[in-house]
């Protein structure tokens, strides 16, 4: 099996490499050349400003525009992340035994999850409307005064949340919902023997054997969310104070402002958190493989 | 207990559930009664368009609209559509085939860094769009490449090959390697044993990596709206055009054409229901 040339191997695995190379690590390079230029979208001439857009960012950095954004941004991962955990694990604890139609219900419970939140963002609108929506028509006969969703500064972004729980929790309910399958039945049988409460279950056994998956749904769910644009476009729109978020502001920058070379100072910034993330992620994975191996269950 | 499960579970169905309901019904209106202050939700025939109450007279005439363009010459629903599918079933079958290539490399030989590389493969799912789709649009202007349905498939085929890449990997990992060493041994070559032994057993995985790859090419948005809003335009970014004020958008349109949109999802997303763990979390949990 190891006597393959070097050529064989080459060919299997490098035509993937180069093309994410040029695809995708070229740009980034491209980006890092052009944040040094004075670059617009309109015109193809350039000069180079050094580290003006740097200076710029970092000015920037402290300007009440870009730290919104990240609070915004901030804000809307955290909520949003905790919201989903909680429900998608209080659903997978109540569909973890099964019933006539679990499965059924299962499948339809995912379907959010699996479509565009572009397309979908869009008809909340017709649902959030404050006079013309049914959610508050729906508040309204269980006697709540609904808010005014998308056009309420207060109420944009826990809209935008709402939308994004609506989504993904789902999701969160579908790792919960393998973890808890991973538990085997012998331990609660122990604690059953031993007369543990059922709180004493869940606090010590039920919880910290979940949480190594929780904590992989969590990371997956964060780097999605530190991206969000799609339910704010939209929603409320990529230039609205009470709901930009990083990514809409780099939209802002780049297309409406034109400014290619602060967006690409922007990005750069993004982009190392965005690596921090992917090797925080694969660092969990090695853990987790290195922890639950013996099951066989999670393969790196 | 039993009680608070069972409620649990309704509350979870109705959250989830609602919301789509109401974009059937609102598919089904006629556009007075799908912005009334009351909620109509119980369809019957013959009721007055605009009458007060919770009755709604149904039709199909939303579900007509979609194949009428705003305007002679202009593109209507179902071109936007043909777009879509275009670009989805090309980038898909790029990236299946180079992701399972590639695994099949990282799975079956000693590749120096291979834990770097698969990283590195990685870390490209991670990127923001927005952060790289400038640079790429001013590279893209130059050979011409916006605003065509081989811009977005050579840029979804990228962003889709991380995914495919690592969720082959774990399909194919699976595949015991007695076939493969018994192959070589009859006098097979490497490319031989790939195409007649490992591909056939590899169908299965390869069907589930296509339905996630195309799912996510047909509900992509940042590099869509940025780069093809001129010409090849996909439906997602159709749909961002529409927007405006609530009276005056014409919501049964969206609606049906939103149901038509997502339908085929709904149905692949059932079709890979046992699959769902491994594509969400890129491969690495398997039940």
């Amino acid at each position: 099996m190891k006597h393959d040339a070097a050529a064989i191997r080459i060919a299997f695995v490098a035509p993937t490499l180069v093309f994410l190379i040029v695809i995708d690590l070229f740009p980034l390079l491209y980006n890092v050349f052009l944040s040094f230029t004075n670059a617009q979208l309109s015109s193809a001439a350039y000069d180079f400003v050094g580290t003006r857009n740097y200076s710029a960012v970092l000015g920037e950095l402290a300007s009440p525009r870009f730290q919104d954004a990240l609070r915004t941004t901030g804000a809307f991962v955290v909520c949003a992340v905790a919201i989903e955990l909680l429900l998608g694990f209080v659903l997978a604890l109540a569909l973890r035994d099964s019933f006539r139609g679990r499965s059924a219900v299962l499948s339809l419970l995912l379907i959010p999850m699996m479509l565009s939140p572009a397309v979908m963002g869009l008809f909340w609108n017709l649902i959030l409307s404050a006079h013309n929506g049914v959610l508050n028509q729906a508040l309204e006969v269980l006697g709540i005064s609904g808010p005014h969703w998308l056009t309420d500064p207060h109420w944009k972004l826990p809209a935008v949340i709402l939308v994004d729980v609506w989504m993904w929790t789902p999701f969160m309910m579908l790792i919960a919902l393998a973890g808890l399958n991973a538990i085997p039945g012998y331990i609660y049988e122990a604690a059953e023997i031993d007369r543990a409460s059922t709180w004493a279950v869940f606090r010590r056994i039920t919880l910290p054997m979940t949480a190594p998956l929780l904590g992989l749904a969590v990371l997956l769910r964060c780097t999605d969310a530190l991206k969000q644009f799609d339910l704010v476009m939209a929603l409320t729109g990529p230039n609205d104070a009470s709901t930009q978020t990083v990514s809409a502001l780099l939209y802002q920058v780049t297309f409406a402002g034109q400014k290619v070379g602060l967006g690409g100072a922007y990005a750069c910034v993004v982009l190392v958190v965005v690596i921090a993330l992917a090797s925080v992620f694969t660092r969990y994975l090695d853990w987790l493989a290195g922890k639950q191996g013996r099951s066989g269950q999670v393969a790196t | 207990m039993r009680a608070l499960r069972w409620v649990t579970i309704v509350l979870g169905v109705m959250f989830g559930l609602l919301p789509l309901l109401w974009l059937v019904l609102t598919a089904f209106k006629h556009h007075p009664d799908a912005i009334t202050t009351t909620a109509k939700f119980v369809p019957i025939p013959g009721t007055a368009v605009g009458s007060a109450g919770v009755a709604f007279s149904p039709t199909l005439e939303a579900f007509g609209a979609t194949g009428r363009a705003a305007a002679d010459g202009e593109p209507n629903f179902l071109d936007y559509v043909l777009n879509s599918a275009i670009i989805g079933l090309c980038s898909t079958a790029a990236s299946v085939g180079l992701g399972t290539s590639c695994a099949y490399g990282f799975s079956r030989f000693r590749i120096a860094g291979a834990k770097d590389w698969l990283f590195f493969v990685l870390s490209t799912r991670f990127f923001p769009p927005l952060a790289v789709v400038a640079p790429i649009l001013i590279m893209y202007r130059s050979v011409h490449l916006p605003n065509t349905h081989l811009g977005l498939i050579i840029l979804y085929s990228a962003f889709n090959l991380s995914l495919a890449t690592w969720l082959m990997k774990g399909f194919i990992d699976e595949i015991p390697r007695a076939y493969e060493e018994s192959a070589v041994v009859d006098g097979y070559s490497r490319m031989a044993t790939f195409f007649r032994l490992i591909l056939p057993q590899a169908r299965t995985g390869m069907a589930v990596t296509a339905v996630f790859c195309i799912i996510s090419s047909w509900n992509e948005f940042g590099f869509a709206m940025t780069l093809n809003n001129a010409h090849a335009v996909p439906v997602p970014v159709y749909f961002a055009g529409l927007q405006g004020n609530i009276e005056g958008v014409p919501w049964p349109r969206i609606a049906a054409g939103t149901l038509l949109f997502v339908s085929p999802i709904v149905a692949f997303t059932i079709m890979v229901r046992k699959h769902l763990l491994r594509g969400v979390t890129f491969g690495t949990i398997k039940q």
